[in-house]
């Protein structure tokens, strides 16, 4: 249908989130890697921070430390000095160089650079990759899903010298999109995988970020995906996005390498994981595994519980793009009337939508969703539901008002159980609420 | 050969701290800038830009409107994320943002804040509207000052300019920038209403977790009364009246003592350094401050409230100085200065093994080198692994640090404190002590560490050679 705008000059309560942020998460699911972001200081310590407030885990990242006179004279001097010091200090396998608005406001060449800097330091092996990702254009989605293009575009660049390609049918390269939880990708990956498929998922938050004990301190990344892994996903037979804004990076690796890809758009609810689990089922000629069967059946009994909750109620949903996409999937089978969808940015996929999207802030949400029920956004729209009396669902980036948010799931039948009856639940809460305050009031 | 303290020589064994800022001059203060702050390495650096320093200082204003011009990430990756509280309004916790697209970029972005000002100002009607230029903004040469000014002459309250973009320096420098501004455009541009008693300023406490209420009324407890607050839980027209105080304490904060110097010369305020971490210091503040006030009376009520307050502190702290005696730990604090939080510590029998001097000053080091034994560790900069190594080193028990630390101390199964701004525990004043023991007390003796460091039962069984 269409994309709204509300006319106002200042953004109000934003939920859009720098695009380069969504690099610096893309990079922590790739083993011993580095996102180096190319501006000032500040646009990595916010990052750092607010990853590390969302996930409780340390993450890494690095800046080229840019100051005034760098941006004016020559900003490559610090990339230059930054790169040698990580790549002596700390030996990553990845970098990636993120560019902001600073390096693109200033016109700084730093692609160049780094081929020359490759060149010059006959940098083999590892892996080392630039990316533009100024914060005026698109949010934490579109950043993710370009550096995961970009990532791909090297990997393809630095194997195409070595001859034919030999296709892995039994292997499926997976692309999650930014708004899944470490536990989805996991969920993901044992889907996929109990069809009797290898699975490389590409990033791999799941094992860097899902909070695991490892001692022994690194700056680089500790998990995810690693370097071998990755070059081998070239050979897979499949590739599976999901998430709109992974179509881009599953069409790079078919234009380069020829491999065939599906996307799969909404991750949540029972139609989407029905989708998911034939697709598995028909390629892979296996039967669907018994455990998901009964998920289903558990799935849709939770649903057939809850729906005199959700009976009359409405909900409002301000996520990043495909994650809007999934969640209103969600919440269309559950008969929840659909207040106001907000999004950071528009993408093709929300531009699509059958329904109407309004791209804005949380001030926004405030305003369209008046009346809601149920307030679905990141830990940023606490004190808008509270103003409008909604229930307050947390999802999305950043989420700090919760314990293990990032090790919920949303995917799959059992995702959509657990989503279900958490929003049913507080819905619950929210009517056990009212009822008392009306007895006191009385 | 007699080395200055500038020198590089092998004499001095640690070299505590960057040779650039032992010119006190240079982060701390308004006056000469005869020298900038050291540069961050690329490749090695941490922390925040001034932005982020400006906000800290000012968003505690909190019924004004905070409205950030630049792209979004400045504003939309730092919104809500300071533990300063509210006792009322909450303008500032709305996160503003001119957010610049990429046309605003090439086309200059004035137009869109100066109508960003009067849409604020008409849908919220501030008392006030503090407008932050970012990199970009500073970078395309926006004329934020002018934008400003016109704006307030149309709309009729003040529009206060902070030039602190993050490319100029560090937070401290942007803590001192908002200073300036405060100076500039705020601070003795009211007047107090005619009966109000006057008192002392509180120079740099922003109230995290509450702390300020706490020091405010042990403050009135003793009958003193606080002007203004620069800046927690502050309201904007307090500070406007700002040069009417008595006294200026400068909380644990350098960079703002170039603001209470330039209010001594300008208004003849005298000011002290203090603290409100532990009870001595504590003591000494509330005392200076009825010394600076110059009232007898008044201090033979601070006198009288600090001998009470301390005995029942030292009473109530009984048990948790046993439990605490001799434990170790190492301290590694941003924002809050490390030599007050020493002087806790000391005085609940933790001893400080290793400490950060990364952003202290010349004065600093020498506080913290009062306070530490000889065989004390200073750490002159960041980098997890720098502490963790102390940690294990000097078989610390405990490392106290800020935000950004605790996760990586969290998988070295190494108990930790919270100290910086995002915390939510308030350990100022004598309650702040005893909140700060029980904390202590609880991360120490949590079970996790003893669960954490025991292998599986199916490890257990392994030879130790297999492993
Ligand atoms: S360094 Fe500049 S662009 Fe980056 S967050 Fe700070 S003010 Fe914004």
């Amino acid at each position: 249908m269409t994309v709204n705008r509300r006319k106002k000059p200042a953004s109000v309560n934003p939920m859009k989130i720098g695009q380069s942020l969504g690099a610096v998460l893309a990079l922590q699911g790739c083993y011993r890697a580095m996102p180096l972001i190319h501006g000032s200081q500040g646009c990595s310590a916010f990052p750092k921070a607010l990853l590390t407030r969302h996930f409780r885990e340390p993450i890494a990242v690095q800046t080229s430390a840019l100051q005034e006179m760098d941006v004016i004279f020559d900003a490559n001097r610090n990339l230059e000095e930054a790169l040698n010091l990580v790549l002596s200090k700390h030996r990553p396998d990845i970098i990636g160089i993120i560019g902001t608005e600073l390096t693109d406001v200033a016109g700084v060449d730093y692609q160049n650079m780094l081929k020359t800097y490759k060149r010059e330091r006959n940098m083999r092996g590892g892996l080392a990759f630039s990316v533009v990702l100024p914060d005026f254009r698109g949010s934490l989605e579109s950043g993710f899903s370009s550096t995961v293009e970009a990532m791909i575009d090297e990997m393809i660049q630095q194997v195409g010298h070595r001859g034919s390609r030999s296709v892995n049918t039994r292997q499926i390269t997976l692309l999650p999109g930014s708004f899944l939880t470490p536990a989805d990708v996991m969920e993901l990956k044992e889907i996929i995988s109990s069809f009797g498929f290898e699975v490389i998922a590409l990033p791999d938050i799941s094992t860097s970020l899902s909070g695991h004990l490892l001692t022994g301190f690194s700056p680089l990344t500790r998990g995810g995906v690693p370097l071998d892994s990755m070059l081998q996903s070239l050979q897979s037979g499949l590739t599976i996005a999901i998430g709109g804004s992974m179509e881009r990076p599953a069409r790079r690796l078919h234009n380069a390498l020829g491999t065939p890809y599906k996307v799969f758009e909404g991750a949540m609810g029972l139609k989407a994981s029905d989708e998911l689990l034939h697709f598995l089922h028909q390629i892979s000629g296996e039967p669907v595994p018994l455990r998901y069967c009964w998920q289903r059946e558990n799935l849709l009994d939770s649903m057939l519980d809850a729906h005199f909750q959700f009976a009359g109620m409405s909900a409002l949903t301000a996520l990043e793009p495909d994650h809007l996409y999934s969640v209103s999937g969600w919440l269309e089978e559950l008969g929840v009337e659909q207040k106001a969808l907000i999004t950071s940015y528009e993408t093709p996929l929300v531009a699509g939508m059958e329904r109407e999207v309004w791209v804005g802030d949380l001030d926004d949400a405030e305003v369209l969703g008046k009346g809601a029920d149920l307030w679905i956004s990141n830990s940023h729209g606490i004190a808008g539901a509270q103003r409008i009396g909604a229930a307050f669902m947390p999802a999305g980036f950043p989420v700090w008002n919760e314990l293990g948010a990032y090790m919920s799931v949303s995917v799959g039948y059992r995702g959509a159980m657990e989503w279900s009856n958490k929003a049913g639940n507080l819905l619950m809460q929210r009517e056990a609420g009212h009822r008392e305050s009306s007895v006191r009031h009385r | 050969m007699k080395h200055s303290i500038l020198s590089e020589g092998d004499e001095e064994p640690m070299d505590p701290v960057r040779k650039d800022e032992f010119d006190s001059e240079a982060c701390g203060s308004i006056a000469p800038k005869a020298k900038p702050c050291p540069r961050p390495k690329p490749g090695e650096a941490a922390g925040g830009c001034s932005f982020d320093g400006a906000q800290i200082t000012l968003l505690p204003i909190m019924d004004a409107a905070h409205l950030v011009h630049g792209p979004i990430a400045c504003a939309g990756n730092s919104w809500e994320s300071r533990g300063t509280l509210s006792s009322g309004p909450c303008l500032s916790q709305y996160g503003f943002a001119t957010d610049l697209t990429d046309s605003d970029i090439i086309f200059g972005g004035e137009k869109k804040l100066k109508e960003s000002i009067d849409y604020i100002a008409e849908r919220f009607a501030p008392p006030a509207i503090f407008v932050y230029s970012t990199c970009v903004t500073a970078l395309i040469g926006e004329d934020m000052d002018a934008v400003c000014k016109t704006a307030a002459e149309r709309i009729g309250i003040p529009v206060i300019p902070v030039n602190s973009p993050g490319f100029v320096g560090s937070k401290n420098l942007g803590n001192r920038l908002a200073g300036d501004a405060l100076l500039q455009y705020v601070i003795g541009t009211g007047e107090p209403e005619p009966l109000t008693p006057l008192g002392v300023n509180l120079i740099g406490e922003y109230n995290i977790a509450g702390e300020m209420w706490d020091i405010e009324k042990l403050m009135n407890s003793a009958g003193i009364t606080v002007t203004s607050r620069i800046t927690g839980d502050a309201r904007y027209k307090e500070i406007t009246w700002a040069h009417r105080a008595k006294v200026n304490m400068v909380v644990c904060s350098r960079a703002l003592l170039g603001l209470a110097k330039e209010m001594e010369s300008r208004y003849g305020i005298p000011y002290f350094e203090g603290s409100f971490y532990g009870a001595k210091e504590t003591t000494y503040s509330l005392r200076q401050m009825a010394f600076l006030m110059n009232d007898r009376e008044m201090e033979r009520r601070v006198d009288r409230l600090t001998e009470r307050e301390e005995a029942r502190l030292s009473q109530d702290l009984r048990p948790y100085r046993k439990l605490l005696k001799g434990k170790r730990a190492v301290l590694y604090t941003g924002g809050v200065k490390s030599w007050s939080v020493i002087s806790a510590l000391k005085e609940l029998g933790v001893q400080v093994v290793g400490v950060g001097t990364n952003k202290s000053t010349e004065d600093d080091v020498r506080r913290i080198a009062d306070r530490v034994g000889d065989d004390t560790e200073y750490i002159p900069e960041g980098g997890a692994s720098r502490i963790i190594k102390t940690v294990r080193e000097r078989k610390a028990d405990i490392m106290i640090a800020g935000g950004r630390n605790m996760y990586v101390a969290m998988k070295e199964q190494i108990p930790f404190i919270d100290i910086n701004q995002e915390r939510h525990k308030a350990y100022a004043g004598y309650e702040g002590l005893l909140r700060l023991a029980k904390e202590l007390t609880y991360s120490l003796a949590n079970p996790i560490w003893k669960l954490a460091a025991s292998p599986a039962p199916w490890d257990k069984e392994a030879h130790p050679y297999d492993r």
